[in-house]
């Protein structure tokens, strides 16, 4: 029988072993198939943007004074070594994108209005630099969650505003990038790659004669199925590629979801796991996640502890101390936990050089302080790209430039040769580049 | 009108006109004149009332009026200005009552109802009420289980969670298509058929098995030693040692005596294995449990005696995993009342292949796994109640199945492939699959599909079968586009008066989540859909048959948030008594369901939301009810002591359960809650401009002067005073519904401790007392629940009108719309004699056009139409 297992406190040990899963460290080479292409010059770019849809206490997260020689905040201690590995960043926010929880659908797409009626969702980043960058591996992004309400959150929004659903199980991710099935299920799963592309054929053709017979309105709705038609269609051929393409093989064993939304730390972490993995085995290039901590109910925050009520209810501490010393609890917990991927990352070689210049990681929030629900002065971190770090970039009180302004750098670390998205009027070059 | 003196306003009101002259452009013709007048008319008021806060310098609350135009026509404008409509009607704007008198405020009312009604009214005559609308998951899970003939068909996993709009996940404009939503429908449907296509006559598998003796359970004592469970020959536990001193294998050898019972104590929570040995389900089907058993009393020295009541339990249906996931386990069959003589009962189980079946014992004890992380497990059982320790001993037990078809092949064969078996292999493949396509889309299809739309899907089988697919892989392929195409997976808006199966859909999705039956497509046909006897009798009869029970679990998941039962765990540091006790959830749930239909089947008064004589009740929720005891899990209907403060919707366990978080139950939330979903009155969203309120409540020691606190603040006591209140007479009512009179605590001086059910050492300090007392926002005060329901029950239309709402929202995709207004009240009108009664206001919505859609377009115009919100 096997007992249940007892959170431990958050350790670099832990984090590199993960629950379920084994050996020594993995470098990419362990994970490179044959068949790959060997990165030559080009190395890939990669992005990981995570939010927690309540953010962080700002009192305590966010430095007193700017520049680069500031001194570490309580919450941002964990980065004490590692401190010219990442930028903070206050005073950005995404313009319009007011309403409290509303906006926690929009940390990436910064469509205005989201507590409006009828408000629709816009393209997320990593959406928009898949249509830039095309399919390179063979998962075009992954977009995960922890404690999740997959049916009305998620990171990742389709250009004509629908929720592409995040994943919450660790295991389904990993069983997608490294389970291999026979040369029979191989045959069988091209066999329907094929069919689904001639019935796709049929249903365009179909909706198309329907849709003339609609108002428009109706037809509005109608052009979402085609544009569904039309995508699934393209990443069909992508996929039948990589359907026949060996998956890569791992020293790692299968990992065991975890349930429990108390655990939401040791969550995260088995999900930031899946991630490194993803990147490491370059089964994507773009991962998503989102910690709702909106959706987690009272949480273990120690050993053998656990939060006096739900993350929502704390969040609005009213400057309780009992409330306000959870918090800061579990925010550091967080940058414990980003602290030890990012060493993680820095200690993984790719071709000679590290993983971690070549993935961009923004950790940030959709709320600037959620005991008010205001969405102004967001806290934001970033990480890796091969930019420049090291400095805690004070921007403002909150309102004057737009959090898209770093997108659209990020989008340039990835390669893609933009200089606008969503509501940027200019970049953080100025800032990040060296 | 008052007139304006300061130059500067003077430019704001030209401003302002300017907009609305045009926006004004798009309004009729024929309306353009009077339309100009009162626009101006509209403007001027507003200039004069309004301006102060909402113009582009102060814009109070985001509203700026120089930014709205006078467009009716524009949807986004025409809400904006229903809101502006909805405000000064209520009274909340101008803030200050008195600076718009009340013969001003009728005329200005008057004046924006002749400019928004028309145009509403006319929009949803073109436009419909709202768009076509996508299947939700369930509506798709629940089709495809009709159209192919397997109830227990299960692709909820497989789809995508709907998002939610206006609490219901059948709101249109949320029901967004995505390549993954369109991937999960293709997938899901793909397996639907494989399901459907089955496999071999199950009755060539049927296999009957008899367990007994030591086969009853997996080991001779469980997780809890002895006292958890037992052999027993002649009441008394069977002593295994000395037996396997003389025999090693007497516990194996015992596994064919039928001398022997199998007692159990214990309810079926982690750690747990509770399962016969020798049986797994050989393949998916249905299967017939019997088991002989009987409850009674363990004793100490592990013995027994008969029960004086009977003892409630089920069985699982598990994956063969480890000890216990919970995930993977899954009641089934219904609940079995064991009484305390020995008898026969008997069940039918679904089982998939692989999975067996798991003894669950509801509302017994737990024993707790002490130090589990060490060697050598101690468990610990808790104190036995007064009498002896409940629980249930087994004779026997025979599963047989699975249980065949009543026909071969079976009806979900013949669906796809009609009469020519599993393996079709057609001599004229090409008329063949003709015949079979058109046969299906006609049963899978809400209305007739023309030739040439089918013609589409037929190439599609031909494609397959020119790449050499077999006859049966080709028409599947034909199938799933079917079951993905947009003539599936969209329903649409009744379109006029011809339009018959747009109406039979929307009735059979709104009561039944499904597509119309046999019955409703043939009035469709026949086109008597729009005869309201009809209608109604339709109706009724959907109403009647177990198909509503879909309609009744899906939609108070949703209004009443009941999918959310199991969210929050009680806090079992300040609820001890509520650890593990599952059975308690279970009830509550299935009371409030209960409850639910029986207010629309039995057609009981809206009031039953706030207030009822009776309950429905099982032992359990006899206990937590504090009524006098009673037997067996099956709930009954039973009536109320006076002055029980439980009885209506409001008070039940469920409803207590899911509007609090499990840790401390806050009036704030569950004031919100309530005034939201069962008054009708959500709360206005969290102030969002700036400056944000700094909610401060630094020294707040009860919730009391908490609440004071919100108070104190101007901008948080304009809105909370309408919802804080109704929280506060509920806070005589625990997180999961128990009466309390007195705060639980973690620290302070007034200590309880004890043994929990599942053995754990508990304590807690009782705090304050609880005052329950307030005044709500319209100034009438109570001092506890009693008092509140009172106030409530004054109130019946506005109960009412709410039900009627959700019923929109749910069966329609859409909120009620401006124009739809007179129409509600007309429907509350008809219902009011009677005392709205519930299944009367069901059968008058699905009665109006707001559910049959609009009769003839264009009938209402300017002038010859009078709002009867001003009559």
């Amino acid at each position: 029988m096997k007992a249940p297992y007892i959170a431990n406190l958050v350790s670099r040990r832990r984090f590199l072993q993960g629950a379920g899963v084994m050996l020594a460290l993995p470098f990419l080479e362990s994970f490179r198939p044959l068949f790959a292409r060997a990165p030559q010059g080009n190395l890939p770019r990669r992005l990981l943007a995570i939010s927690n849809n309540l953010g962080f206490v700002p009192k305590t997260f966010f430095p007193e004074k700017g520049g680069k020689d500031y001194a570490l905040s309580p919450t941002l201690t964990p980065f004490e070594d590692i401190k010219n590995e990442l930028s903070v960043f206050s005073g950005m926010s995404h313009p319009d994108v007011k309403g409290g929880h509303s906006a926690d659908n929009c940390f990436l797409t910064a469509a205005r209005g989201p507590a409006k009626s009828g408000f629709r969702n816009s393209i997320s980043l990593d959406q928009y630099a898949i249509e830039k960058l095309g399919q390179l591996t063979r998962f075009p992004t992954l977009n995960l969650g922890v404690n999740i309400d997959k049916a009305n959150r998620s990171m990742s929004w389709t250009r004509d505003g629908a929720l592409l659903p995040a994943e919450d199980s660790a295991l389904a991710v990993f069983r997608r990038m490294f389970l291999q099935g026979d040369a029979d299920a191989m045959k069988k799963r091209i066999k329907a790659l094929d069919e689904r592309s001639s019935i796709l054929d049929v249903l365009l053709d179909h909706t198309k004669k329907l849709e003339r017979e609609l108002g428009q309105e109706d037809r509005s709705r109608l052009d979402q199925y085609l544009t569904s038609v039309r995508e699934v269609e393209e990443r069909l051929s992508t996929s039948r590629t990589w359907e026949l393409r060996e998956k890569p093989g791992t020293k790692f064993s299968a990992p065991e979801d975890i349930q429990d939304k108390k655990r939401i730390f040791e969550k995260l972490e088995l999900m930031l796991q899946m991630a490194c993995l993803a990147f490491e085995s370059d089964s994507t290039r773009i991962v998503t996640l989102m910690v709702d901590t909106f959706s987690t109910p009272a949480f273990n925050i120690g050993e053998g502890v656990i939060t006096t009520e739900g993350y929502h209810g704390l969040s609005h501490h009213s400057q309780e101390p009992a409330k306000l010393r959870q918090l800061e609890e579990a925010d550091k917990k967080q940058m414990q936990i980003l602290a030890n991927l990012l060493r993680r990352l820095m200690d993984t070689q790719e071709n000679g050089h590290r993983l971690l210049d070549q993935t961009a990681i923004v950790y940030g929030t959709n709320m600037g302080d959620a005991n008010r629900h205001d969405n102004t002065n967001l806290p934001i971190i970033v990480a890796g790209g091969g930019m420049k770090h090291g400095a805690y970039h004070a921007l403002g009180s909150g309102n004057e430039v737009p959090l898209c302004n770093l997108f659209v750098s990020i989008l340039q670390s990835l390669g893609i040769d933009e200089d606008v998205f969503g509501s940027s009027k200019g970049s953080l070059n100025h800032l990040l580049l060296a | 009108m008052k007139l304006l003196a300061s130059p500067a306003k003077m430019f704001r009101v030209v401003l302002w006109q300017g907009v609305f002259k045009w926006g004004g452009l798009s309004l009729a013709m024929s309306s353009v004149a009077w339309g100009q007048d009162v626009k101006s008319q509209v403007a001027s008021q507003i200039e004069s009332h309004c301006m102060d806060c909402h113009d582009e310098d102060t814009h109070k609350g985001g509203l700026d009026f120089n930014k709205v135009a006078l467009n009716l026509g524009d949807r986004k404008n025409r809400e904006k200005w229903i809101r502006v409509y909805d405000r000064v009607k209520n009274g909340e704007m101008p803030p200050r009552s008195q600076d718009l008198g009340q013969s001003e405020r009728l005329a200005l009312l008057k004046m924006l109802d002749g400019l928004i009604l028309p145009t509403d009214r006319t929009d949803v005559a073109q436009n419909g009420r709202a768009p076509i609308r996508r299947l939700c998951r369930d509506e798709y899970q629940q089709n495809l289980r009709d159209i192919l003939h397997l109830p227990h068909l299960d692709i909820l996993a497989m789809l995508p969670e709907d998002r939610e709009g206006h609490r219901f996940n059948k709101t249109a404009d949320m029901l967004d298509m995505s390549r993954v939503q369109l991937d999960a429908y293709l997938d899901s449907a793909d397996f639907a058929l494989r399901l459907a296509l089955g496999s071999k006559d199950p009755a060539l598998e049927r296999k009957s098995k008899r367990i007994v003796g030591t086969d009853l359970f997996p080991f001779t004592e469980t997780f809890g030693q002895r006292q958890a469970m037992f052999f027993a020959r002649e009441n008394r536990a069977i002593e295994w040692g000395p037996l396997l001193k003389e025999n090693k294998n007497a516990v194996a050898d015992a596994a064919t005596d039928e001398t022997i019972e199998m007692a159990l104590f214990r309810s079926a929570s982690w750690p747990y294995y509770g399962v016969p040995k020798g049986f797994k389900a050989p393949q998916d089907g249905n299967y017939k449990v019997r088991i002989s058993a009987r409850a009674v009393l363990q004793q100490p020295g592990y013995t027994f005696v008969p029960a004086k009541a009977p003892v409630p339990m089920t069985f699982r249906v598990r994956k063969p995993t480890g000890v216990d996931i919970i995930n993977e386990v899954h009641a089934d069959g219904g609940i079995l009342d064991i009484q305390p003589t020995q008898q026969n009962y008997e069940t039918i189980l679904h089982f998939k292949q692989g999975e067996f079946l798991e003894y669950s014992l509801l509302g017994l004890p737990m024993p707790i796994a002490m130090n589990p992380n060490n060697a050598g497990q101690v468990f610990r059982y808790p104190p036995f109640p007064e009498g002896g320790q409940p629980g249930i001993a087994f004779q026997w037990m025979e599963v047989e199945g699975p249980l065949s078809e009543e026909s071969w092949p079976a009806p979900s064969q013949r669906v796809l492939f009609d009469d020519l078996g599993l393996v079709p292999n057609p001599e004229e493949p090409k008329k063949e699959a003709w015949r079979l396509l058109k046969r299906f889309v006609q049963r899978a299809a809400r209305e007739p599909v023309e030739d040439e739309e089918l013609q589409r899907f037929e190439a599609l089988i031909e494609i397959q079968l020119s790449k050499g697919e077999s006859f049966q892989e080709a028409m599947l392929s034909g199938y799933k586009a079917f079951l993905a195409s947009s003539r599936f997976v969209y329903l649409r808006e009744p379109g006029g008066i011809h339009d018959q199966y747009a109406i039979a859909s929307r009735l059979s999705h709104f009561l039944t989540n499904s597509r119309p039956d046999a019955p409703l497509v043939d009035f469709a046909r026949n086109g008597r859909l729009r005869d309201p006897l009809i209608l109604q009798q339709e109706a009724n009869r959907l109403m009647g048959s177990t198909a509503f029970d879909s309609f009744v679990r899906l939609f108070t998941d949703y209004w009443l948030n009941l999918r959310f039962i199991r969210r929050d765990d009680p806090d079992i540091r300040l609820y001890p008594e509520y650890r593990f006790d599952e059975y308690l959830v279970e009830s509550m749930e299935r009371e409030t369901r209960t409850f639910f239909a029986a207010m629309l089947r039995e057609n009981l008064p809206v009031t039953t939301l706030v207030d009822s004589n009776f309950v429905y009740a099982n032992d359990r929720l006899a206990k937590h009810y504090e009524l006098p005891a009673l037997t067996g899990a099956t709930l009954q209907k039973v009536a109320l002591p006076e002055n029980s403060p439980w009885g209506g919707l409001l008070t039940q366990g469920a409803i207590l359960k899911v509007s609090t978080d499990g840790t401390r139950s806050s009036p704030i939330i569950r004031g919100a809650w309530v005034m939201e979903r069962l008054l009708g009155v959500p709360p206005p969203p969290p102030p969002v401009s700036v400056p944000a309120v700094e909610p401060d409540t630094r020294g707040a020691k009860s919730i009391r002067e908490l609440l004071a606190l919100h108070t104190k603040e101007e901008s948080c006591a304009n809105c909370h005073a309408k919802f804080d209140p109704v929280g506060l007479a509920l806070e005589n009512f625990d997180v999961l519904g128990g009466w309390r009179t007195r705060y639980r605590e973690l620290g302070g001086s007034d200590r309880v401790k004890g043994i929990d059910r599942a053995g754990h050492n508990f304590e807690y300090a009782l705090g304050t007392a609880i005052d329950a007392a307030g005044t709500l926002a319209t100034g009438e005060s109570f001092h506890n629940i009693h008092d509140l329901k009172t106030i409530l029950l004054n109130n019946p239309r506005q109960l009412a009108s709410n039900l009627v709402n959700q019923f929109v929202i749910y069966a329609t995709g859409a909120p009620i719309r401006y124009s739809e207004r007179s129409e509600l009240e007309t429907i509350l009108d008809s219902c009011k004699t009677n005392g709205y009664l519930c299944g009367d206001l069901m059968l008058a919505f699905i009665k109006s056009r707001i559910f049959t859609g609009e009769l003839q377009p264009n009938h209402y115009t300017q002038t010859n139409y009078e709002s009867p919100l001003h009559r």
